[in-house]
């Protein structure tokens, strides 16, 4: 929980609005993996493992346990496929459905357990009315 | 042709099978004049509340369900691997297997209403042409492309019905792509959003014509129901005002209020019941509990949308006809067709967004026909307004960043100054383009599915390649600082706009139904939907479907 917490916030962090966590996107994620993407449970256990290993590899220390921006940096290597890790999965396309979850969590409605009292369309400008 | 009564009693006059846009206005025509209707629903009486706002199932983006049917499971149909460019669904041996949501499904909806429950409304003639594409432009090799047996003044006064009972509003002043208007719309355009300004000045600098997008929404109260809110959900949701005119809120309750209606929801026509001499006798259904019942009726009117209409007529063979109820020449589900969209999008300096819904309101009729060496053409608008999630998904640019501070940035800085324009492209049937069925997959009620082949005729591409740069050109226009997108590739298509797939022609040999929709070899059974279209049009299908389906009925009502 910790690893994708960090995960999390670090494709959607925190500025002046909130990142992908307290914004719900956990929520909307684990919602998601018990319904519509409960075939994508072990990708995501295998993956985030994955995420660890590599940061211990590089860093000595977990995914969670290192700095935000040793984080960037590790996932734009996951991007290109550059690991260091034995990996159970492959890294880069995976990240990138990842990624597409979080998006999906944070920007779309908040019935669907992300994007908490509407802050990411507060943040963009997207005004709902009726 | 003459509609015989049977001697024997039937249980109603008329069964109508689908409530959708064609389903609804003969249903509604029939009653009030008098018949007694069945109307039959395979989907929901869906509210508003039911629909929902979920951005993420909802039949504009249905990334993992939609709102407005079919159900998710129980209602697969097949596709031929070659129909689609990616991979989509499951493998079934050589086959894909598909759920409704799922790409390649060629989905419009099932409820109380259909597509029109959640549709944009927009509502368009087609143009004088488009009734004639063969003799303005002959045949492309490969190609069923061929005249319609009837014109644009055997429908006038049916568009002009639709126009004025069902409820559209728009500006007739501005339809200078069409003969002119002997009457207006009963409503005012819809406000002009700031975005639609800028893009009508885009146009204005470009020298092509604009106009002001007609649609099927009350932009002001009309036939006791309010006008637009304005909202910023419209496209592929219901409406909270219930100022958006489908059949769920306009011809169903009419036929109902007639008194002469009865309509059964979530029953599943499975074929029909034929004579023993193969005369249609009416048709049998399955409803929720699994009841199986045969109901009779002097005329059966199928207006289940083009994929449906051809599955059941495949489904209802006799031994007069054992390919299929209609299917002597073959033809039955052959054209699928539906409409291409190209288009752009691009990034502007200033912040186009102002909230005001529904959206789309200035299209160009520049490039429906007349484009050198290109067969028809089509309209470009500018778009509805976009969800968030959509924006992320369809036009977010494709070298923008994607994750980190720098993606909820580009976002949070963009959102509001990405716009896109786009249209339909009058396809170019292809006899390959198929509905067929498939004994092999059944639903959830034991009949055999649907099962899709074939892809558009490759003139299709090329106009909507043609399309996607006059739609670069005009966001350019418009200011755009960056420009995106690419021209859709080649696979089969049908989808919201279906139509085609049991052509109206004069020959019973290259044709489905007679120039009144009814089928040439029975003289009691009557397509309304849009499956009779011989071709699509550059613009989206329905009002043509209602005006050809009341049309239709009014015959019928004529000679009995
Ligand atoms: C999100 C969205 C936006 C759209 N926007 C526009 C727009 O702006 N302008 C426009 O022109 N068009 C638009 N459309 C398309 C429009 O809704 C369709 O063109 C129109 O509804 C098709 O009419 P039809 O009569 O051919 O079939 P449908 O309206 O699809 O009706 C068919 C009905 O038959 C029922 N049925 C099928 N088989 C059976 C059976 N065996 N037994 C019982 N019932 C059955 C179905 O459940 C369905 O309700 C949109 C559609 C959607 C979904
Ligand atoms: S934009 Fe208008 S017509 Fe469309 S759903 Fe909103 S209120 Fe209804």
């Amino acid at each position: 929980m910790k690893c994708l917490r960090a995960l999390l916030d670090t494709i959607i962090p925190e500025d002046d609005f909130p990142g992908a966590w307290e914004a719900g996107v956990g929520d909307y994620l684990g919602r998601q993996l018990a319904s519509d993407l409960a075939k994508l449970l072990p990708a995501y256990q295998a993956w985030l493992a994955g995420l660890d290993d590599e940061a211990r590899v590089l860093h000595g220390a977990d995914f969670a346990g290192i700095s935000p921006r040793q984080r960037t940096a590790l996932l734009m290597r996951i991007e290109q496929g550059a690991v260091e890790a034995a990996w159970q999965i492959e890294p880069a396309p995976f990240f990138r459905d990842i990624v597409e979850h979080c998006a999906e969590g944070f920007y779309s409605d908040p019935g669907n357990g992300g994007n908490r009292a509407g802050i990411a369309w507060r943040m963009i400008g997207f005004e709902v009315s009726g | 042709m003459k509609v015989t009564v049977s001697t024997r009693h039937s249980d109603y006059d008329a069964i109508v099978i689908g409530s959708g846009a064609g389903g609804g206005v003969a249903a509604a025509v029939l009653a009030e004049a008098g018949k007694s209707v069945l109307l039959l629903e395979r989907g929901r009486d869906l509210s508003f509340e039911t629909v929902g706002r979920d951005h993420l199932r909802n039949q504009r983006m249905a990334v993992y369900g939609h709102n407005a049917g079919p159900d998710i499971d129980g209602n697969p149909r097949t596709l031929e691997a070659g129909s689609f460019p990616i991979p989509v669904g499951e493998a079934l041996g050589d086959l894909r297997l598909l759920r409704p949501h799922e790409p390649g499904y060629q989905n419009n909806a099932a409820c109380v209403g259909s597509g029109t429950r959640v549709y944009a409304g927009q509502a368009w003639r087609f143009m004088p042409q488009d009734f004639r594409m063969a003799s303005e432009y002959g045949v492309p090799e490969g190609s069923s492309l061929a005249d319609w047996p009837i014109g644009y003044e055997d429908l006038l006064p049916w568009y002009e019905k639709v126009e004025w009972e069902i409820g559209i509003c728009g500006d007739h002043r501005t339809m200078t792509h069409l003969p002119a208007y002997d009457k207006p719309y009963p409503m005012p355009a819809l406000p002009l959003p700031h975005k639609s300004g800028i893009h009508k000045r885009g146009l204005e600098q470009l020298g092509w014509q604009w106009l002001r997008v007609p649609r099927l929404i009350n932009s002001v109260p009309y036939n006791d129901r309010p006008g637009c809110i304005n909202c910023q959900q419209c496209v592929g949701f219901a409406c909270p005002a219930d100022a958006k005119n489908g059949s769920h809120n306009t011809t169903v309750p009419r036929a109902l209020r007639s008194g002469n209606c009865t309509l059964r929801t979530e029953v599943m026509a499975e074929r029909l019941a034929c004579s023993a001499g193969g005369r249609v006798t009416g048709v049998t259904i399955i409803d929720a509990n699994g009841q199986r019942q045969t109901l009779t009726a002097d005329v059966v009117v199928l207006s289940c949308g083009a994929v449906e209409t051809a599955r059941l007529l495949l489904n209802s063979a006799t031994p007069q006809e054992p390919t299929g109820i209609g299917n002597g020449g073959d033809q039955v589900g052959r054209n699928l067709q539906g409409h291409y969209y190209p288009g752009a999008a691009g990034l502007f300096p200033d912040v186009m967004f102002d909230g005001v819904g529904p959206g789309c309101s200035i299209a160009t009729c520049q490039f429906n026909h007349g484009n050198d060496d290109i067969i028809g053409g089509g309209f470009l608008g500018d778009e509805d307004i976009v969800t968030p999630v959509t924006m992320w998904k369809r036009f977010y640019p494709p070298d923008a960043p994607r994750w980190g501070i720098e993606a909820k940035r580009f976002m949070r800085d963009n959102y509001r100054r990405i716009n896109d324009v786009t249209g339909p492209v009058q396809e170019i049937p292809s006899p390959a383009a198929r509905v067929n069925v498939n004994p092999q997959v059944k639903d959830k009620y034991g009949i055999p599915v649907a099962h899709l082949s074939g892809a558009t005729h490759p003139e299709t591409v090329r106009t909507a390649r043609f399309m996607h740069e006059r739609a670069k050109e005009w966001l350019r226009a418009s200011g755009a600082i960056k420009v995106w997108g690419q021209p859709p590739p080649r696979y089969l298509s049908g989808g919201q706009h279906q139509a085609g797939s049991c052509r109206m022609g004069e020959d019973p040999a290259i044709s489905v139904v007679d120039p009144f929709c009814r089928v040439h070899s029975h003289d009691n059974l009557f397509l309304a939907d849009g499956s009779p279209h011989v071709t699509n049009g550059g613009f989206n299908p329905v009002e043509t479907i209602m005006a050809l389906a009341w049309r239709t009925a009014d015959n019928i009502v004529a000679k009995w």
